[in-house]
């Protein structure tokens, strides 16, 4: 949950500050599960869920205070997430805000435009959501096409983003455009600006998408002459490419924490085996014992990152070796665990098989479905697996750049 | 960790990249492939006089006084340099032993010749890996039962049986005590200590020699040209190199864990992980490595084997994969049914 550095005042002993968040979530943490936040009755429970949090000053833990956050450095905001997934606390609904779109306005916004969004962000108030992606640029996001014309102090934007996650539930987007696209014709990466777009505005159009699973998540978005404020241009106009690809850092490198969630996979799937039986089963041991090293090794990675972090080192090369990691093991735990289960894995949510005293196990097997397909997605979102190799082989590894097409 | 631990790393690190870069070089490989014999009495002295053989010796026995902590970037690199030496098991493991008795009459001679570089020593820990490493070599066997009881061997009380080693540069034997030994004690804190130690430091050496196939393939397909540009721009070579880079940085971050954070709970755990993890992206290493380096890989002439080999003598050093693997999920479910799943 890494995005900015510590600032001063934040000086509670990590073991203290365990104590405390372990209170404060044994006492909010709601007992009953949340409905899943696919359906607009679960999205406002998860809504409620972030206002509880940001009422308790742990929307967002490492965030500097002026912005509404703690303060708290890395060993503290690891600690907050490992506590998070220790209470098995709610999914977190507003990542693009949080993750994506606070760190940049801290980064490249103007204080105005700090003033004017963050705070929403932080209590969950406004939902944002990522307009990256198009129909004909998704891992070749440069050829995107979607145009702001500049019309005295507004842009007019026309044009279809697409796979956008919480496009359903958003108020807000932030979009690449391109703000010059005769500029394009130079270098393809250039007068593209990056826009914060109210998705209730006149002209914009949201299609939810059904995802593979049947449940909502993602939508198309469809901008015709709609009229934004040039205000809304985040960082410099026409140097939207370099302010999106510091939001993909923030999105494949660390999430700081992140491994205790993956700890509670493992720990479901220990469930699984134990359940169908497979506990003396030297194949299923396998298959749990790798799995198991390597969210093991996740964690690992987690605190080495934190420490090159603390260290004042470059996270830059890491994130696509972080990314391209993550994302196959969370497959692994899935697909293992669908696997494991035999005949009953082609069974969604059927919890009959599992013991009724083991309730962790099974309220993870009726998730695990649809876990599983989100696996799938996030070797997708973010930069493909596979453009994650190009970069990994090319600028960490140092590989020859494949010639382009002339 | 603190910044004085930190700083003595890069140190030891520095000497050692510079010790083996100079002696431990391709020559030196050559040479000992050659010469059919791995280890080096030369090379084993410039180890003791640059004070690496006595780093885990208190100061007081002629050695540096360093803890096990300071050693990952060491140990990477000895597997980095494939290094013939038993460095391991002498240096870190036959010091760890015989400093956990320092009441035996004969502790302090022992570890001063072991400081000296005049005294090799076998581990031999039938519970972790039925073999003994450069057992043909060690002026002492010392032999580490799973309860902790430790006995001292001399050469002339075993019968030491060479092994036709997959790896020459990391020769394996089979000893067989014929007398009864010296028991120096029992301490199954020193067992535990033993095998984490063996298990962490083997990773890390994995990770190092995997890390030595990334580069010279990264190097080898730069060079390569084939269809008028190098091979290392077709997508299908960058794509396997990725993948094992990444489980290669990922296996680094876990072995330098699993040693560097040797004094905070769970060690023993932490080296099942890595070595694990280690032995696995070791072996996808050793096959990509082998497989983009195409027909010259597969000479004895080019350098390669050396590290194909040493990988695959490692990732079955003391607990495979699948070993560690298994016991780390047994454990786990172990654990859980031991608690209230509620």
């Amino acid at each position: 949950m890494m995005t900015t550095k510590t600032t001063e005042g934040f000086d509670t002993p990590v073991e203290e500050f365990r104590a405390e968040v372990r209170q404060w979530l044994s006492e909010n943490v709601p007992a009953e599960r949340l409905r899943p936040w696919t359906t607009k009755e679960g999205f406002d429970q998860h809504r409620r869920w972030e206002r509880t949090l940001f009422q308790g000053g742990y929307a967002a833990v490492d965030w500097p205070v002026e912005y509404g956050g703690r303060g708290a450095g890395l060993r503290h905001t690891i600690t907050f997430a490992e506590e998070y997934y220790r209470a098995r606390a709610p999914e977190r609904v507003n990542m693009g805000g949080l993750y994506l779109l606070g760190p940049v306005l801290m980064q490249y916004g103007t204080e105005e435009q700090r003033r004017r969004w963050i705070p929403d962000l932080l209590s969950c108030s406004t939902i944002w959501c990522q307009g990256f992606s198009e129909p004909g640029a998704g891992s070749d996001l440069g050829s995107l096409r979607t145009r702001a014309d500049r019309d005295g102090d507004h842009y007019v934007v026309n044009g279809q983003k697409i796979w956008t996650s919480m496009g359903g539930f958003a108020d807000w987007i932030f979009a690449l455009v391109r703000t010059d696209p005769e500029a394009a014709k130079k270098r393809k990466h250039a007068g593209i600006s990056f826009l914060c777009i109210d998705l209730r505005s006149p002209g914009v159009e949201v299609r939810p998408l059904t995802m593979v699973d049947g449940t909502q998540g993602f939508a198309e978005v469809f901008f015709t002459d709609v009229r934004v404020p040039v205000e809304n241009v985040v960082g410099e106009v026409g140097q939207g490419w370099q302010v999106a690809m510091s939001t993909l850092g923030f999105e494949r490198g660390a999430v700081f924490g992140d491994h205790a969630k993956f700890s509670n996979d493992v720990a479901a799937l220990a469930g699984l085996v134990h359940h169908r039986g497979f506990a003396d089963d030297t194949l299923a041991l396998d298959e749990l014992g790798r799995v198991l090293v390597s969210t093991e090794v996740y964690r690992a990675n987690v605190y080495r990152l934190a420490a090159l972090a603390e260290a004042g080192g470059d996270l830059d090369r890491t994130a696509s070796i972080n990314k391209l990691y993550w994302t196959e093991m969370q497959h692994d735990i899935f697909a293992t665990g669908l696997r494991l289960m035999a005949e009953e894995g082609a069974i969604v949510g059927d919890t009959s098989a599992i013991d009724e005293n083991d309730p962790l196990t099974a309220r993870a097997w009726q998730e695990w479905h649809h876990r599983y397909w989100y696996s799938r997605g996030a070797m997708i979102f973010g930069g493909t697996s596979e453009i994650q190799r190009n970069i990994i082989s090319e600028r960490v590894l140092g590989l020859p750049k494949e010639p382009r097409p002339s | 960790m603190t910044a004085t631990l930190d700083m003595d790393r890069r140190q030891l690190e520095e000497v050692t990249a510079d010790l083996l870069g100079h002696y431990s070089g391709l020559d030196h490989l050559r040479a000992r492939l050659d010469a059919g014999e791995a280890h080096s009495p030369q090379l084993w002295k410039r180890f003791a006089e640059t004070g690496l053989v006595s780093a885990l010796v208190e100061e007081e026995r002629g050695g540096a006084g360093l803890t096990p902590q300071h050693l990952p970037g060491v140990l990477h690199a000895m597997g980095y340099h494939a290094v013939p030496e038993p460095f391991l098991e002498t240096a870190v493991l036959g010091a760890t032993v015989l400093g956990a008795f320092p009441d035996h009459p004969e502790s302090s001679a022992r570890l001063e010749a072991l400081a000296e570089g005049e005294l090799i020593v076998g581990i031999r820990s039938s519970h972790l890996d039925p073999y003994v490493a450069f057992g043909a070599n060690a002026d002492l066997v010392l032999d580490v039962t799973s309860e902790g009881r430790v006995t001292v061997y001399r050469p002339e009380e075993l019968d030491i049986e060479e092994l036709n080693a997959v790896d020459p540069l990391r020769p394996v034997t089979r000893v067989t005590p014929r007398g009864s030994g010296e028991v120096l004690g029992t301490s199954s804190e020193t067992a535990t200590l033993v095998s984490t130690l063996a298990v962490a430091g083997a990773a890390c050496q994995l990770a190092g020699a995997a890390r030595r196939l990334v580069d010279l393939t990264v190097e080898y397909v730069n060079v390569r040209h084939q269809f008028g540009r190098p091979v290392g721009s077709f997508q299908a070579v960058k794509h396997k190199i990725a993948d094992v880079a990444v489980g290669v940085d990922m296996a680094e971050a876990a072995a330098a864990s699993a040693l560097g954070d040797l004094d905070q709970e769970g060690a023993a755990r932490r080296a099942a992980v890595a070595k694990a993890y280690a032995g696995q992206a070791a072996d996808h290493a050793n096959v990509e490595a082998l497989q983009l380096h195409g027909g010259t890989g597969f000479t004895w002439e080019y350098h390669l084997h050396f590290w194909l080999k040493r990988v695959m003598s490692l990732s079955a050093a003391y607990g495979t994969t699948t070993t560690h693997r298994r016991a780390l999920a047994q454990s786990l479910l172990t654990h859980m049914s031991k608690e209230d799943r509620g």
